[in-house]
């Protein structure tokens, strides 16, 4: 039997060394959001009470300033919106670039254009749905707020590829094999065997995109109005939380500024929530 | 095989199913290729859309006069915007260098190496940083980053004053590329992060078990097991990450300091393609010319990425090729040769 | 239960607080009023709308004076507010007929300071003004400042000089005033919504340059009058065209519009007035608005008549105090019966809507 070397100091001290820097570099990473969530805390915390859950902002300046009802809605809707369109879709070109797109030039477009897709500002999306839908009034209304929904949905489509892509790509390829050999239709390896494989990774994906498409306030402010009150219609103006917060954040008045970060707090829970029920809901989770 | 021996789900059946179920497949295919083949329709759609606005200040200044002339002055209506690609350069390689490093590092603590019970918090912790709004990010990072930043700039500055760019210079005080940059690595470490976790997690516990069984330390079987397998999944997360930073409009506007000319310092304030769209667009709106200037702006940060990305690919490409060879063993051991396995 | 059977209920309830949250509102039962531009009067018309609230829904979407034009030009809103008066190029995008100009409320830009042991009051004059945001003046002990401030001393600081990084109304008011008192100003940098400025740190909006200021002792800054009312901060007494050191007050603001002579389409400009007691760095804002929307297609009937009361109660005597309540200042009695004439103006479909 080969008796293998003993570790070498030198390695030894390697090794503690590189385990503290990691955990160092996590500390690090971590610094800012403790900061940032203390921020918010301090300055938004004032902000939360059942008025400011439950009543709609009134326009006044002193007296009644009313909560933030309806951005909170109008965001749940615009997202839900975006979502619908977004995931789903992004999911289905994931799938193609993996299954079926590896090579030959198509895919490479795609795969290409899709990371060309990630580095364009917000702005430019809202002001392309402008140029497009809103000038022209598509749909009878200029201001619609399934229109500020398209124009988040483009901001979180090239999240949601990617992300899947990532994961799609990790699949063993011995799964697909096996059920291929089983008789398993190929589209039916795919939507049974290789997404399931996945899905921790592409819930993580789908959470990503939509905590950047949440908070975004460029492509709101293009095709839809700031709108005191909720609203349920999608084809009429909505309000939502970055315009809400982007108007209050400027005020004279102290307290909207307050109101303002109340909101953004809220926004940041908004998401905190939803990334629990979505980790619970993928009981496969592979991290926790 | 004798027909009955082994009853398999289908059999021989399987070889003529009936039409309809031989549909599934290719029309699976179709929809799939026609949902990819909307992002070519969108992206040409884009740039026509944006083309047609931009024309009216790229006919005037001519492309390349765009791109690469210095002067953006609103009053004399000259429009050029060097100085703001410059500014996205820079900006977007501080994010990265210090933010890819931090990310990748916590996604490895993470998976790897911290106690089975803090991986759960830890990672909704890490993820939290993308739920914050980039209003909040600007303001929280001018109002106490650029402040208490001061001092460390300046001891910095002073310290490396021998390195260009980086050292010596007169900084004035508050917004400048390297906060910028700061704070743009922080936005891009939940993105890098999240998903580097996920390719990490994929890593088959027989490669990490076996380089453990050989004898290497936990460093030693992060850095050959782990990483080398997770490569081009942290360079997927990571072109991700610099996507959002070159895009980022609003956190970076309130920390750029909005200088039109082109900073040679760290500490400069300057300017970066979305930030400058950001921060005109709505006043040049009934401006044609200005407008126009602000729409080719967001074109010149889009053909950027278009280049970039290509050369990124082209990079990965070529060291995927080299990489086909295994890694080397670690240093201080001697390669094991298990009997009939030579390695 | 099955994983199956838990999925279909988490679907189930997500589905069903969805709905319920979104359909448990009722719809605007008043009538929409669509406007966007300025941020200045911003809080204005938002208080005005919720004064109005049982006869109008105001979607007002402070965009922007320039994004509010342009939205008018789009036909997306009914009408646009901006600080700027109309220019020619504005008008030629405005094809859909006549446009009418109202003014509505003034606003100060204060010269705003963090200076320890001085307080409000600190005399400064344009010439002054423009050399400390041209570099040339770089301590607040500087001879040209202590000139001004003879029974002040004032202290041996360096001075940051904060503007905006932002395009804005407020630069282009500030600069025009820098242009009328110094050339240098006027050929070197000039005056428009966004400058190249010489020196000074950028900072994102009213808000940016309020917290800068804040942070760093011996700051400058201009922020709008509203803003620096409300939050206390100290700023300047201001030379005007007369030669009187004036305070940024609400009165003194008003009196910036007093004794001008506005053009046939009111559109003026109130910077550097030399009326008595003014205060020499007002900036104007307007709503605009074509004579008869509903024949431009950017208002249907109800929501002109919405429009017409709208006007209506902002010219109106408790309009302008509510305005002030704010901190923002009211029309003199000149302006605001022009003002009032250009409303009566107003019509849909040839028919008067009571403005």
């Amino acid at each position: 039997m080969t008796t293998l070397p003993a570790i070498s100091g030198r390695r030894r001290s390697a090794d503690r060394a590189m385990r503290i820097v990691l955990g160092l570099l996590t500390l690090i990473a971590l610094v800012p959001l403790v900061a940032i969530i203390y921020f918010l805390l301090k300055n938004g915390l004032s902000a939360f009470s059942w008025h400011f859950f439950s009543t709609d902002p009134t326009g006044n300046f002193f007296g009644d300033q009313g909560g933030v009802k309806s951005a909170i809605l109008g965001t749940v809707e615009i997202v839900l919106m975006a979502s619908v369109l977004a995931i789903p879709v992004g999911i289905a070109i994931a799938i193609y670039l993996v299954e079926y797109g590896q090579a030959g030039w198509f895919g490479n477009t795609v795969r290409y254009l899709i990371d060309v897709m990630t580095g364009v500002p917000s702005i430019v999306f809202g002001l392309f749905v402008y140029a497009a839908l809103v000038v022209s009034k598509v749909g009878g209304q200029a201001y619609t707020a399934w229109k500020a929904g398209i124009a988040i949905s483009l901001l979180m489509l090239p999240i949601v590829v990617k992300s899947s892509e990532v994961v799609l790509l990790l699949v063993p390829n011995g799964l697909r094999e096996a059920a291929l050999a089983l008789g398993t239709p190929r589209w039916r390896v795919v939507m049974r065997v290789v997404l399931p494989a996945a899905r921790p990774g592409i819930i993580t994906g789908a959470i990503l995109s939509i905590a950047r498409g949440i908070g975004e306030t460029a492509p709101l402010l293009f095709t839809t109005s700031l709108v005191l009150g909720t609203t349920t219609s999608p084809n009429a103006p909505m309000n939502a939380l970055p315009i809400q917060i982007f108007a209050d954040i400027n005020s004279p008045n102290s307290q909207l500024v307050t109101r303002a970060w109340g909101a953004a707090l809220t926004l940041v829970l908004m998401v905190l929530v939803l990334t629990l029920i979505a980790r619970l809901y993928a009981s496969r989770s592979r991290i926790a | 095989m004798e027909a009955g021996a082994i009853s398999v789900p289908g059999g021989r059946a399987v070889l003529t199913r009936p039409f309809r179920e031989r549909l599934a497949d290719p029309v699976f295919k179709w929809i799939l290729r026609i949902l990819a083949g909307l992002v070519v329709v969108l992206i040409v759609f884009f740039f026509v859309f944006l083309y047609n606005k931009a024309h009216v200040a790229l006919s005037k200044f001519g492309v390349f006069g765009f791109t690469f002339g210095e002067t953006w002055d609103v009053g004399k209506e000259q429009f050029h915007v060097l100085p703001m690609l410059v500014g996205t350069l820079i900006t977007s390689a501080i994010a990265l260098l210090i933010g890819v490093p931090v990310a990748v590092a916590a996604a490895v603590f993470v998976t790897e190496l911290c106690p089975r019970r803090l991986r759960g918090p830890l990672t909704i912790l890490v993820d939290l940083l993308a739920a914050v709004p980039s209003v909040v990010y600007g303001l929280w990072a001018f109002v106490i980053l650029v402040p208490n930043l001061e001092g460390t700039e300046n001891w910095f500055g002073n310290t490396f004053s021998f390195i260009p760019f980086i050292g010596g210079g007169t900084p004035t005080p508050g917004p400048n590329y390297l906060i910028s940059g700061l704070i743009l690595a922080i936005m891009i470490v939940p993105i890098v992060s999240a998903i580097s976790r996920e390719v990490m997690a994929t890593v088959p516990s027989d490669h990490k078990e076996a380089a453990l069984a050989l004898g290497m330390t936990r460093w030693e079987m992060i850095r050959t097991a782990v990483l080398p397998y997770s490569r081009a999944g942290i360079t997927g997360a990571s072109m991700l990450g610099l996507g959002r930073a070159v895009g980022e409009t609003i956190a970076v506007a309130f920390v750029i300091g909005g200088s039109t000319s082109i900073g040679h310092h760290m500490l400069s304030q300057g300017y970066t393609l979305a930030a400058i769209i950001a921060n005109e667009f709505q006043e040049a709106a009934n401006d044609k010319l200005h407008a126009g200037a602000l729409v080719a702006a967001g074109l010149v940060l889009f053909v950027m990425t278009l280049i970039i990305n290509a050369v990124a690919r082209a990079y990965v490409r070529h060291a995927e090729r080299r990489n086909l060879s295994p890694p080397p063993a670690p240093e201080g051991t001697e390669p094991v040769t298990l009997g009939a396995v030579a390695t | 239960m099955t994983i199956r059977k838990r999925r279909a209920v988490m679907a189930a309830t997500i589905a069903v607080v969805a709905l319920g949250a979104v359909g448990g509102t009722v719809a605007l039962a008043a009538t929409a009023l669509s406007g966007a531009g300025s941020t200045l009067a911003a809080p204005v018309y938002q208080q005005w709308g919720s004064d109005l609230k049982s006869k109008l829904a105001l979607q007002y979407n402070p965009s922007g004076s320039g994004a509010g034009v342009a939205a008018l030009q789009a036909g997306t809103v009914g009408f646009a507010a901006s600080d700027p008066p109309l220019g020619p190029a504005d008008k030629a995008g405005l094809k859909k007929g006549a446009v009418v100009q109202i003014p509505t409320v003034l606003g100060a830009i204060t010269i705003s300071y963090n200076l320890k042991g001085v307080k409000s009051g600190m005399f400064l004059d344009g010439p002054t003004i423009a050399n400390i945001y041209l570099g040339k003046i770089k301590k607040w002990n500087d001879p040209a400042i202590q000139k001004l401030n003879k029974k002040t001393k004032l202290p041996n600081t360096a001075i940051t000089v904060v503007h905006r990084s932002d395009s804005s109304g407020t630069t282009k008011g500030f600069t025009t005033f820098l242009a009328a008192y110094s050339p240098e100003w006027k050929s070197k940098v000039g005056v428009d919504k966004t400058v190249n400025w010489p020196v000074g740190t950028g900072a994102e909006k009213n808000a940016g340059v309020a917290a800068a200021v804040k942070q760093k002792g011996g700051s400058i800054g201009y922020v709008e009058q509203a803003y620096a009312l409300q939050n206390h901060f100290t700023y300047a007494n201001v030379k005007n065209a007369k030669g009187k050191f004036i305070a940024p007050t609400l009165p003194s603001t008003s009196a910036a519009a007093t004794g001008i002579v506005p053009p046939k389409d009111l559109g003026f400009v109130a910077i550097n007035s030399n009326a008595k007691g003014a205060y020499p760095i007002v900036s104007q804002t307007f709503i605009d608005a074509y004579q008869d929307s509903c024949a431009a297609g950017t208002m249907n009937p109800a929501e002109a008549t919405a429009f017409g009361q709208f006007i209506k109660y902002g010219l109106s005597p408790a309009g302008q105090k509510k305005a002030q309540q704010l901190s923002y200042a009211g029309l003199p009695p000149k302006i605001l019966a022009a003002a009032n004439k250009a409303a009566a103006t107003l019509k849909c479909n040839g028919k008067s809507i009571g403005a």
